[in-house]
């Protein structure tokens, strides 16, 4: 058993690993910083560092919508980069077990195999599991026309 | 720039570092003069000995060497006799103020004070000196 | 406008209010100090004469500065102080323990005041205490007068007075030396017994001193530099009454009081240097094709040294910024003081590691957080005699204020053997809002974050009533926007410490903040030459590049709007920041400039966020952040766009 992070975006339930979440932040002030990849949505200020934050919606293709109170930063620590993801809202803490993890099958448009790593079934709800990595790989880009939800 | 040598030295004495910056900014509106501070009476004095100084704006309560002490000094003093000297002091000296034009100052200000009625009497004594 | 209206007369000072704002923590600081000495002499009769002097000038110092800037509940205060300490001068009352802890209380509301207003909260009202000064006065009037005593000194045989006349000149003065470093030099060597100007014979002004020093004939000679002459001095006939003794604790000779600008001015220019040098180090290099290798060799070695020594001078500076962490100590056993007496505890403070230093930057926004947990020990952590007593320990609780380095980072504790944090009351407290609902065992870290989320802080009465709004969540925020981190060590009835490790080393520059199409950014000071107003109808193209004139020659502007690729809306005027050196000029066009700050430099590690053009980030206080302009960059990148 595993725990991790949930979130949503556009509709869908999103787990993190909980031991690569430094922190779950309200979004506050984002600078905009010029000429940078697209799904940056700018830079933050976390505990004194200056971390990127990078909008999941833009990432994944997804339309784009204006932040609300339920907005929320997830501030992801893997142990070299400190990345902050906007996502619609956060939801809960949830330990997985990995039996429920199934790779995600072939026939799934969208995000599959790219930005995911499996999907999760628990009871009646589908959890997909995001692939660190890959969402923050700046060369790695998935054709947006693909993924439109 | 204007020739330093024809600007008007204004010597400003008191103790405390933000009054000092206070009569000076006061002064700015003065044309043709410059401004120097002590910040006690041996100070002042030393002033006068090494630059030349055209008028003195002197606080009383200071350590060491109190102001009444400054103005005996200055006016014994053949060189300085008639260098302008404004007392600017806090109210509690009221009783000190015929004190002090006797010893020979020009003029007694009361802190606090109306910069603008500081530069018209510095900038009247200036120009009949 | 003919009468000096006071409300006007309030807003030309409200330029001087940071000057008073300094004036006033020196002041009191000095009064402080002099009152711990002064709390021996309660109820006797030998108050020392100079402890007095000292009080009653700096609250006469305060009640004029305070008059002058408008600030009239400091001014009123100041003036019954004054006049207490007057009367104390004087030797028509006598200090009695009610009068001395009406002074303190005086002071205590002194500096309330003071800080109220400057952080633009409600002034505290003065009357309860003004009556109280009053009431004092009357109360102790001594029926006999007694005498005043100063100081009585043993007489020493090895000790002789010297006569010491210094007589000033425009070129020593040039030189540094003058009336106030001749007499501290003399200080150094013995004590200053008298100091006064005389005329001589020519009618020069000369000094006298009479100091009582030490040294015999033979040392003499070396003294005797600088204008200076030493005799023997004249006998005393009677004691003279007025004498100038070194007070006790006063800051040692060797410290120099060092206004605030001319320190920014000297980082300014140091920040010049490193420029320049920088082009030297191109223009060096450039030089290496054309001149014959042993000679080039020699420059480089040269150019090299240069290097080292202005990284030594760069540090030197920086280190002038460094402040002791002792200072701010010092203030917190003033407060634990009060707030002990207050309570009706009573509180042994330790010191440790005062002589650590910190940069004055921390120590600034350090200062009101670290005075919360302190608060809060004094307050809530440590117990009353009482119930020290039933548990057995000893009656005055401990509080230890202790600071070290450790490696990069200085790491100060605020502990006391007090009750410790009641896990359960947290916890309890937590529930209704939601947090923690597992209701599982917290340790210490969770704790921490449970007590410093916002809305569950305790906010004591002390800071209810000086509404200074600091709390848990507040103190956490500010060590980690530092880039420090906070931790906690709790047992119930043993008593809490609290951790805080702050980085030693932070890159601070001052900057320019200017507006772009509406976003903000930092423009590193340093870097920039000149500041202009340009109108948006006396710019001309040329060949490509947009320019204007400047000082008689053309200066090609880079409009950060285009490498940006931002939005633009011209407006009629517009502002230009110059950089680089006369034909390599440019100037950066921006819409207005906000004005000039001291940042905090904070580097973009992530790739995701980095960008041609920036530099870095910062953060103004106000909790947004600011890009950092890097200037050499965008000039490169104009470059680029133009073709």
């Amino acid at each position: 058993m595993e725990p991790f992070i949930l979130f949503e975006l556009a509709g869908t339930l999103y787990g993190v690993r909980s031991r690569f979440v430094q922190q779950i932040e309200m979004i506050d002030d984002v600078a905009s910083v010029p000429n940078a990849h697209p799904a940056v949505e700018g830079v933050v200020l976390v505990r004194g560092q200056v971390i990127p934050a990078l909008n999941l919606r833009t990432r994944f293709g997804f339309e784009k919508i204006g932040r609300d109170l339920r907005s929320r930063l997830v501030v992801i620590n893997n142990g070299t980069r400190v990345v902050g993801l906007v996502v619609d809202t956060a939801r809960e803490f949830l330990k997985i077990s990995t039996d429920s993890i199934a790779p995600p099958p072939e026939a799934l448009t969208g995000l599959s195999g790219h930005y995911i790593e499996g999907i999760a079934t628990i009871g009646e709800r589908m959890i997909l599991i995001l692939n660190l990595d890959a969402v923050l790989d700046l060369d790695y880009e998935v054709e947006p026309e693909i993924s439109q939800v | 720039m204007p020739d330093e040598s024809k600007l008007n030295n204004i010597l400003v004495v008191d103790d405390s570092p933000t009054m000092r910056r206070m009569v000076i900014t006061s002064l700015g509106s003065l044309r043709h003069v410059k401004s120097t501070q002590a910040g006690s009476g041996l100070e002042a004095i030393e002033r006068l000995a090494i630059e030349p100084v055209d008028l003195m704006v002197l606080d009383l309560n200071m350590p060491d060497m109190h102001g009444m002490e400054v103005i005996n000094f200055v006016r014994k003093h053949q060189a300085y006799r008639n260098i302008p000297i404004v007392v600017l002091t806090t109210k509690s000296e009221e009783s000190s103020r015929t004190e002090a034009l006797a010893a020979g100052a020009n003029r007694y200000l009361t802190k606090p004070f109306d910069p603008r009625q500081l530069a018209d009497v510095v900038g009247s004594l200036l120009q009949t000196s | 406008m003919d009468k000096p209206n006071p409300d006007n007369r309030g807003e030309f000072f409200d330029q001087f209010l940071d000057d008073y704002y300094t004036e006033c923590d020196e002041h009191l600081v000095s009064i402080r100090r002099s009152l711990v000495v002064l709390e021996d002499d309660v109820n006797t009769y030998a108050l020392d004469r100079t402890l007095l002097d000292n009080l009653f000038r700096s609250f006469h110092t305060l009640k004029g500065i305070s008059g002058m800037v408008g600030l009239a509940a400091a001014e009123q205060l100041a003036h019954h102080l004054e006049s207490y300490l007057r009367e104390l001068r004087e030797g028509t009352v006598v200090l009695t323990q009610s009068g001395f802890e009406a002074l303190v209380a005086g002071v205590s509301l002194l500096e309330g005041v003071i800080h109220a207003r400057r952080n633009d909260q409600p002034i505290p009202s003065i009357d309860q205490l003004v009556e109280r000064l009053q009431a004092i006065s009357v109360d102790s009037v001594t029926s006999e007068a007694p005498a005043a005593t100063t100081e009585t000194r043993e007489n020493d045989s090895t000790i002789t007075r010297w006569q010491v006349e210094f007589t000033p000149t425009a070129e020593l003065a040039e030189r540094g030396v003058n009336v106030n470093s001749v007499r501290a030099r003399l200080q150094e060597i013995g004590q200053v017994l008298q100091a006064k100007p005389v005329v001589k014979g020519a009618g020069e002004i000369a000094f006298e001193f009479i100091v009582a020093a030490d040294v015999d004939q033979t040392a003499v000679a070396s003294l005797e530099t600088d204008g200076l002459t030493f005799q023997p001095a004249p006998v005393e006939r009677e004691p003279r009454t007025r004498e100038i003794l070194p007070t006790p604790m006063i800051a040692p000779a060797s410290v120099v009081r060092v206004d605030l600008d001319r320190l920014d001015e000297l980082m300014r220019i140091v920040g010049d240097l490193v420029i320049s040098r920088t082009r030297l180090d191109d223009q060096v290099a450039e030089l290496k094709r054309v001149t014959p290798p042993a000679a080039w060799r020699s420059l480089q070695e040269v150019n090299l040294t240069m290097g080292r020594q202005l990284r030594d001078l760069r540090e030197s500076v920086m280190r002038v910024r460094m402040v002791q962490i002792g200072e701010i100590f010092e203030r917190m056993t003033f407060v634990v003081r009060d707030l002990a007496r207050e309570n009706g505890k009573k509180i042994i403070v330790q010191l440790s590691g005062g002589e650590t230093e910190i940069d004055k930057f921390l120590v600034e926004r350090m200062m009101d957080p670290l005075m919360h947990l302190v608060r809060n020990a004094v307050s809530h952590g440590l117990e009353t005699v009482a119930e020290r007593e039933a548990q057995g320990k000893r009656s005055e609780g401990v509080l230890l204020l202790s600071a070290m380095t450790a490696g990069e980072r200085i790491v100060i504790k605020i502990a006391d053997d007090g009750r410790g944090i009641d896990r359960g009351v947290v916890i309890e407290r937590a529930k209704p809002k939601g947090l923690n609902p597992e209701n599982a065992e917290i340790d210490d870290d969770a704790l921490l974050n449970l007590i410093c989320t916002p809305g569950l802080s305790t906010r004591d009465e002390a800071d209810r009533e000086s509404g200074r709004g600091v709390g848990m969540d507040v103190v956490k925020k500010a060590t980690e926007d530092l880039g420090g981190r906070i931790s906690l060590s709790t047992r119930i009835g043993e008593g809490t410490t609290f951790t805080i490790e702050l980085p030693l080393t932070l890159a601070i520059a001052e900057a320019l903040i200017v507006s772009v199409n509406g976003q903000r950014f930092a423009v590193p000071q340093s870097g920039v030459r000149e500041v202009l107003e340009v109108e948006s109808a006396s710019t001309r193209v040329l060949e490509n590049n947009e320019i204007i004139s400047y000082r008689g020659k053309v200066l090609p502007l880079i409009r950060l709007t285009r490498i940006f690729e931002m939005n633009h809306q011209r407006g009629e005027k517009f502002h230009v920041l110059v950089v680089g050196e006369e034909t390599n000029a440019v100037g950066l066009a921006v819409d207005r400039i906000l004005g000039q700050r001291e940042i905090v430099v904070r580097a973009i590690k992530d790739p995701l966020a980095q960008s041609r053009g920036i530099a870095g980030a910062t953060e103004l206080g106000d909790q947004r952040v600011v890009l950092i302009l890097d200037i050499s960059a965008l000039r490169q990148l104009a470059v680029t766009s133009r073709h």
